[in-house]
């Protein structure tokens, strides 16, 4: 159960931005979605009850009218790296919201990343680990 | 120099076509098969096919030798990614990213960035250009606090045929040099301004509009 | 036979949370006895409400608890529509049981009653000069609960169904990204409006009795009064200058106020219906002034504060009159009507076409008229402006607009000629019935208690299109009748 009254910025609404803008909403969190395509908001269920806005969050106008600014927590799931790193570190360094979360695909980025002190998360890693744990697992007989 | 330039399209094509006449070694990156083969074919410069965002294809680059990376590509989160990579992982001295959101020109630069705005250069050049039409080349520097311009003294100006400490130009403006001819000159108080001279002026953004029209006597 | 099981299951849950509302409503319904603290000697008055109140809450709890499904349930918007249209129809039904039990009316003329305070109209067949102060407040709270909407109620409420479906179906837009959230901040905005004009009134010369009721129907732009003449009781210049703001800031948009709230005026400046209110107030009243009430009253005052009154009061569409309209000119009228039929802005308790998409397609005509001077491959797109964002507006939203104002305008007709065909002229037909169907109340007359009942039943099924905005009644109705075909197995 996560905590709610938040309001939370995602960047990005393909699967990982909807699942998580119709989880947070329901859960009672003010959110906001921002994705420059308009069809991408079809995937956001009936009961999400947050904003929409459209448009290429690289551009610091958009984060703007998405209220970034006051965000507890600022999501960046685009399925570009280099959008979700730069949306993360201007929300980190411009607007100083507290909580920023980027995904990141491409391992080999995570040095840079930590250098840069941005809290990111790697499917890909997370992935090949589960997978290479279950191709490790004993069959059942 | 050895300079990596990350991007495509024609304005990259000229901007390799420079760096390569002042004698420097270019290195570039594109993203576009065809563009990649075009570019080799008409520029005697290393061409890499990949992406500049990946490691991987930096290094291929030579990034390790590089002494400029520059990041040029229409996505300002792209030239970020290349600049940061340059700079953190391979020590490049100087990274530069082309900013096309000119919003983005201070946040980069708080990223540790140095960033380029070309749409505010080109932004008031037109604007400048439009206004007045002796002025040839206008300069933006020190971060667009101070503005470098040239202009023609026409005949009819008023400062045509008088010196300088006869001017009265208004406070905070400066003329460094005055070119007459094949000549350079670095004016005096007793220098005397000739039609046809071009004045290289050192103004701030603030007083650059009324020191222009008392040069060229226009009135608004 | 799938459907229909599914379909069953659906339908568990709608009717829960219809009983939900009748719960909630039920104990709306008991809070009018707090008037016999003032007035205990009409204590035999509180069975006419407490046995509905009882029956109410009896029906809706069963409803709630044992329909209830167990598993998360998102309800999509045209199943919010449903719960719409099935809680306002209980909820007006049983509002006129106290009613019928207290004053004696006829189950018509209760109904239409009820249905004329939850839709904040205000059109009345009570006399209230004996109808005792626990039904007057009854009718007030009526108009109070309805201007704030029974789906805000809902979704404030703890345990509340958690998704925009049913704000969107009942018209509400969201002030912030979380419709919980934003139902309570409508509530406190209402509150507030509340707090500040009850004491207002009071100083302006009025009983706490009559400041209370008042300002209830003045906030939800309701306009029952508890005077026969209305607010033209008090005749009084500071009784008027407090009502009137009262009556605009009802029908303002709560996203309006949300962004005046927050200090952006300049932006609240720029909204469309601010700016249509801005022009036609002062344009009408002055029209008014120079051309009907100028000669009719005893002082020029007197008759310039009847022009700008009235003209609050119909545009707003509450429904307060400080004097009657026999003996005003036909222009008078025709002033009147139009400003009734465009009504308030939307998104707020007021009723009519709505300031918004008159705004709407006032600009469509310009954009229109401008694009004859544009190339002929010019791309335009246009803006409106709604509270602090723009807003791009497509073809298709154009196009709801236009069906929009065809339906009312015929729903204006139908109800006008069913007026005149009981025997009442042309003129009242009109204005009457643009009162109904724009949910004002200002009358001339041909609602009262002599009234034909299928006059009244016309004007309660305008009331209740006017302020449900038509589409929602229509599709949910027809949802309902395909869904209860297909769940009887369709023999």
């Amino acid at each position: 159960m996560t905590a709610s009254d938040r309001f939370i910025v995602i960047v990005g609404c393909g699967r990982l931005g909807a699942y998580l803008a119709n989880r947070l909403s329901r859960d009672g969190n003010g959110v906001v979605v921002i994705d420059a395509e308009e069809q991408a908001f079809a995937a956001l269920s009936p009961e999400y009850s947050g904003f929409r806005v459209e448009g290429d969050a690289t551009e610091l106008a958009v984060l703007r009218e998405a209220k970034a600014d006051k965000a507890d927590v600022v999501v960046a799931a685009t399925r570009d790296d280099n959008v979700n790193l730069m949306v993360a570190q201007v929300a980190k360094v411009e607007f100083g919201v507290a909580r920023v979360l980027a995904r990141v695909f491409e391992p080999r980025r995570e040095a840079v990343c930590r250098k840069l002190g941005v809290e990111t998360i790697c499917p890909t890693a997370m992935s090949a680990e589960l997978f290479l744990k279950a191709i490790a697992r004993e069959p059942a007989p | 120099m050895k300079v990596l330039i990350v991007g495509g399209g024609k304005s990259v094509y000229f901007l390799c076509r420079t760096f390569l006449a002042k004698g420097h070694e270019v290195a570039l990156i594109c993203r576009d098969h065809e563009e990649c083969v075009r570019m080799a074919r008409k520029l005697k410069a290393t061409v890499v096919h990949g992406d500049g965002s990946d490691p991987a294809v930096l290094e291929e680059a030579g990034a390790y030798g590089a002494d400029a990376v520059l990041a040029v590509t229409p996505r300002d989160q792209d030239n970020l990614a290349v600049c940061q990579l340059a700079a953190m992982v391979y020590r490049v001295p100087h990274a530069v990213a082309l900013v096309n959101d000119p919003d983005n020109e201070k946040v980069f630069r708080k990223l540790g960035v140095a960033a380029l705005s070309t749409t505010r250069a080109i932004a008031s050049m037109i604007e400048q250009r439009t206004a007045i039409e002796e002025i040839t080349n206008l300069i933006p520097a020190g971060e667009g606090k101070v503005n470098i311009t040239e202009v023609r003294v026409a005949p009819a100006s008023p400062v045509a045929d008088r010196t300088l400490r006869d001017l009265s130009l208004p406070a905070d403006s400066l003329i460094a040099v005055v070119l007459r001819g094949e000549q350079a000159i670095v004016p005096r108080g007793d220098t005397v301004l000739r039609p046809g001279d071009q004045i290289v002026l050192i103004t701030l953004p603030a007083n650059h509009g009324p020191v222009l029209r008392a040069i060229t006597g226009e009135k608004d | 036979m799938r459907e229909a099981s599914h379909l069953r299951q659906r339908y568990r849950t709608i009717l829960s949370y219809t009983g939900l509302v009748l719960v909630l409503g039920a104990g709306l319904m008991l809070t009018p006895l707090l008037a016999l603290v003032g007035w205990p000697g009409e204590g035999p008055r509180a069975w006419a409400f407490l046995v509905p109140a009882a029956a109410m809450a009896g029906v809706g709890l069963a409803a709630w608890r044992l329909l209830r499904v167990r598993d998360h349930v998102v309800l999509s918007v045209r199943e919010g529509g449903v719960i719409v249209l099935l809680s306002w129809m209980l909820v007006c039904l049983f509002s006129a049981w106290p009613l019928m039990a207290a004053t004696g009316l006829s189950f018509t003329q209760a109904v239409f009653e009820s249905v004329s305070g939850w839709t904040t109209t205000g059109l009345s067949v009570v006399d209230v000069a004996r109808a005792g102060h626990v039904v007057l407040l009854w009718r007030s709270i009526m108009q109070l609960a309805g201007g704030a909407g029974l789906a805000i109620i809902m979704i404030s409420a703890i345990t509340g169904p958690s998704g925009p479906a049913l704000s969107l179906a009942e018209g509400r837009e969201q002030l912030v990204p979380h419709v919980r959230q934003s139902a309570k901040l409508v509530l406190m905005i209402y509150g507030g409006y509340v707090l500040v004009g009850v004491p207002a009134l009071r100083l302006a010369g009025m009983s706490w009795f009559d400041a209370v009721n008042h300002a209830f129907a003045a906030i939800s732009t309701g306009g029952f009064s508890t005077r026969a003449e209305s607010i033209g009781y008090w005749n009084s210049p500071a009784v008027e200058a407090v009502t009137m703001p009262l009556m605009v800031l009802g029908n303002l948009s709560f996203l309006t106020a949300w962004v005046l709230l927050q200090g952006k005026f300049r932006a609240a400046g720029r909204d469309g219906e601010v700016r249509l209110m801005g022009l036609l107030l002062p344009l009408c009243a002055a029209l008014l002034f120079l051309l009907t009430t100028r000669g009719l009253y005893p002082t020029l005052g007197k008759s310039a504060r009847v022009a700008i009154f009235e003209t609050v009061t119909a545009l707003t569409t509450t429904g307060f009159s400080t004097v009657g309209y026999g003996n005003w000119n036909s222009f008078g009228w025709a002033v009147l009507i139009v400003l009734m039929l465009i009504g308030g802005g939307t998104c707020s308790t007021a009723g009519g076409i709505k300031q918004y998409r008159v705004h709407l397609l006032w600009r469509s005509l310009v954009w229109d008229l401008r694009r004859a001077l544009l190339p002929q491959t010019a791309v335009t797109a246009e803006p409106v402006w709604q509270s602090d964002r723009q807003v791009f507006v497509s073809d298709a939203r154009l196009r709801r607009v236009g069906t929009f104002l065809f339906l009312y305008l015929l729903t204006f007709v139908a109800g006008s000629a069913v007026l005149a065909a009981h025997g009442y002229g042309l003129k009242q037909s009109l204005f009457e019935y643009a009162s109904a169907v724009g949910t004002v109340g200002l009358s001339v007359g041909v609602t009262s208690p002599s009234a034909p009942p299928a006059v009244l039943w016309a004007e309660a099924i305008g009331m209740l299109l006017g302020r449900l905005e038509f589409f929602v009644v229509l599709t949910s109705a027809a949802k309902l009748a395909r869904d209860t075909w297909a769940m009887l197995g369709r023999p």
